[in-house]
């Protein structure tokens, strides 16, 4: 008799089940789509938010780099592009860099200034012979970056009362060159970056921490134990099931962005998706994490707004990067947004690639790896004691 | 040792005190159960009896004590157990987000299930459980009764060896019971031991042995017509009241 019951029972050796981690990938996608109210969360909300940033995304910053090339020299006395100088240098939207024009336009170009300006040398001559004789119609060079509305309406801003304060308003011909091959956009333009990455952090933030959250208020985590099911596979099941609904997420604001409200897509499409799925993981990850600090859904939804408020006004939602205090600026390398800001600007309104945004790439790879760790870490099937 | 033991389940001086908790749960506990046998443990609330079958399926760690479960040490070895036992716990533990069918597949795909072995178990249960009417409705929306039922159909769909079943009948109604009760016996034939817990005395007494909890210990333990004869009773329930009388277990 025990020599049968001997053969009945092979013990199975653990090896990782796919089939075992898509049964929990579906069952996470399958539980959201039962649940209309968060489903009408994560359509609903992408879209206000749209609306309303990109109404609200209008104004001016302070701090903005810009480079100046003052060329002109002294003519009966007085040096005007010294005295405009002065004045920008006294107004705190921009922080000014002396430089050659050419150089400024690389930096702008490269994203760490947003204009560089260029004082011809028979600036205060022909400023003269125009009050004298008005043949001449004087010209002031700006190289702008014109896809953040706020930031070229502080730069444009200082500069014309700069010249009027120095000057008057005499008709001066200031010459604008757009950044970025001519990028121009509209505070919903702008936006629409911001909010995917915004979105993409708050939602996924709610859905991953509830996800995991549940399985511990159903008892179900304690019933999984009982099962074959691995960490691993339970970890790897979530990310799947989470990056699919992040997915979608993207894709609802991106055809609202760009079809009804007109966003444009500069940059490459997949590079985009990449970079997208990239933050998504790492959220994904995050929340996985977070969920060990929630008893309940309503402790997993609060930190939502713990995560987003910091994010908002430190990431470069509401103000851009530099237009926040110098001493707060390197606070907002520790905000994830930040990174995400940055590749989805860059890739959309500039037209960046991996070359120019492979510090934000891999701060977010980086970030990935971290919570990576963390998360396999949270839900290592650790019994309950 | 214990492979060609007789018994499929063994606990020596099993204890659990719980962190938050001063109290000794479990408290020196030493169970045999023998394949094919059914086993009732029963108890006053607060005996012990949910947290003796949490570590014994491994969900819930031990403070001391041996446990093996088909001759494999547990926790240590739990892992290579996990397909040969069925647990329906107290607290349901379904996903009430999830339709009835949803969540007896989701157990089976993760015991590695087939399509073609899922059918047919599947229907098979829904039948004996009588859940046919309502296997695409909501767990949540499910009555009382039949959330425990849908929780026995995620316990058995993969066909187990042993079956835990905390207070698996609670909620369903006398005649349904009669009936699992049947299909208990059926599952006996076929090899499949069956752990329960009960308050229900006159359902205990059905089991082949009965063991009494309290304070974390067996305090007496054989087949219904042993403990009659012993005790000098003729219902176990007269024993319990007898035996468990003005204990209070929680603080
Ligand atoms: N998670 C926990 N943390 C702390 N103490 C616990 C925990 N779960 C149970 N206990 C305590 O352990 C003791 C035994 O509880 P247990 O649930 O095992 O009893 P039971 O016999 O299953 O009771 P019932 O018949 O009510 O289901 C009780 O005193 C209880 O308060
Ligand atoms: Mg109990």
């Amino acid at each position: 008799m025990n020599k049968k019951k001997e053969m009945e029972f092979k013990p199975k050796n653990p090896t990782f089940s796919l089939q075992r981690t898509l049964a929990i990938a579906f069952k996470t996608i399958n539980q959201f789509r039962r649940d209309r109210r968060t489903l009408v969360l994560l359509t609903i909300v992408p879209v206000i938010t749209m609306l309303v940033f990109g109404l609200a995304l209008s104004g001016e910053v302070n701090n903005v780099p810009i480079i100046i090339e003052n060329n002109d020299v002294l003519y009966s006395g007085i040096n005007l592009g010294s005295n405009i100088t002065t004045v920008l240098e006294g107004d705190n939207r921009v922080t000014i860099t002396y430089d050659t024009y050419v150089s400024g336009i690389d930096l702008v170009e490269k994203g760490k200034s947003y204009a560089s300006i260029l004082i011809p040398a028979n600036f205060s001559q022909s400023i003269a012979h125009m009050l004298a004789f008005g043949n001449v119609t004087p010209s002031f060079y700006v190289y702008i970056d014109a896809t953040s509305p706020t930031v070229r309406a502080s730069v444009l801003g200082a500069v014309r009362e700069a010249m009027e304060e120095s000057i008057g308003d005499k008709g001066i011909n200031l010459v604008q060159t757009l950044a970025h091959d001519g990028a121009e956009f509209t505070g919903l333009d702008v936006g629409i970056p911001a909010i995917i990455a915004f979105e993409l952090i708050f939602l996924l933030v709610i859905v991953g921490v509830i996800t995991v959250t549940r399985e511990k208020i159903q008892g179900t985590q304690d019933r999984l134990f009982a099962t074959p099911l691995k960490s691993s596979e339970r970890l790897l099941g979530y990310v799947i099931g989470l990056l699919l609904i992040a997915t979608i997420m993207v894709a609802i604001i991106l055809i609202f962005g760009i079809f009804v409200f007109g966003a444009k897509v500069r940059g490459n499409a997949f590079l985009l998706i990449f970079a997208a799925l990239l933050f998504g993981l790492a959220h994904v990850f995050m929340s996985v994490f977070l969920a060990n600090f929630a008893q309940n859904e309503l402790q997993a939804i609060q930190f939502a707004p713990l995560t987003a408020i910091p994010s908002m006004a430190l990431g470069g939602l509401l103000i851009p990067v530099v237009g926040l205090p110098v001493w707060l600026q390197p606070v907002s390398y520790i905000v994830p947004l930040t990174y995400g800001i940055n590749l989805f600007e860059g890739i959309m309104l500039k037209g960046w690639g991996f070359k120019e945004l492979w510090v934000d790439f891999l701060v977010v790879g980086g970030m990935c790896l971290i919570f990576f760790v963390l998360a396999v870490i949270s839900v290592r099937n650790r019994m309950r004691d | 040792m214990t492979v060609e033991s007789e018994y499929v389940i063994e606990t020596q001086d099993l204890v659990k005190i719980y962190k938050t908790g001063k109290v000794k749960a479990v408290n020196g506990l030493n169970l045999k159960i023998k394949k094919g046998e059914i086993y009732a443990l029963i108890g006053a609330n607060g005996s012990g009896k949910t947290t003796s079958l949490n570590m014994i399926t491994g969900a819930l760690f031990p403070t001391s004590g041996l446990i093996k479960v088909l001759g494999q040490e547990i926790p240590k070895n739990r892992r290579l157990i996990t397909n040969y036992i069925g647990v329906a716990p107290q607290d349901y533990s379904i996903y009430y987000d999830l339709n009835l069918e949803e969540n007896v597949r989701f157990f089976a795909r993760l015991y590695g299930m087939k399509k073609a072995e899922f059918v047919p178990k599947y229907n098979e249960l829904m039948q004996i459980l009588r859940l046919e009417e309502k296997r695409k409705a909501l767990a949540k929306n499910l009555s009382g009764g039949m959330k425990r039922r849908a929780s026995i159909a995620c316990a058995l769909i993969h066909s187990p060896k042993i079956v835990f079943f905390d207070e698996a009948t609670v909620g369903v109604d006398p005649v349904l019971r009669t009936f699992f009760w049947e299909y208990f016996r059926s599952l006996k034939k076929n090899g499949v031991t069956l752990v329960l817990t009960s308050h229900v005395m006159d359902e205990a007494e059905k089991a082949d042995r009965i063991g009494l909890m309290r304070a974390g210990k067996l305090i007496a333990e054989g087949t219904p017509d042993q403990l009659k004869k012993e005790h000098n009773s003729s219902t176990i329930e007269e024993i319990f009241i007898k035996l468990s009388e003005g204990v209070i277990v929680d603080e």
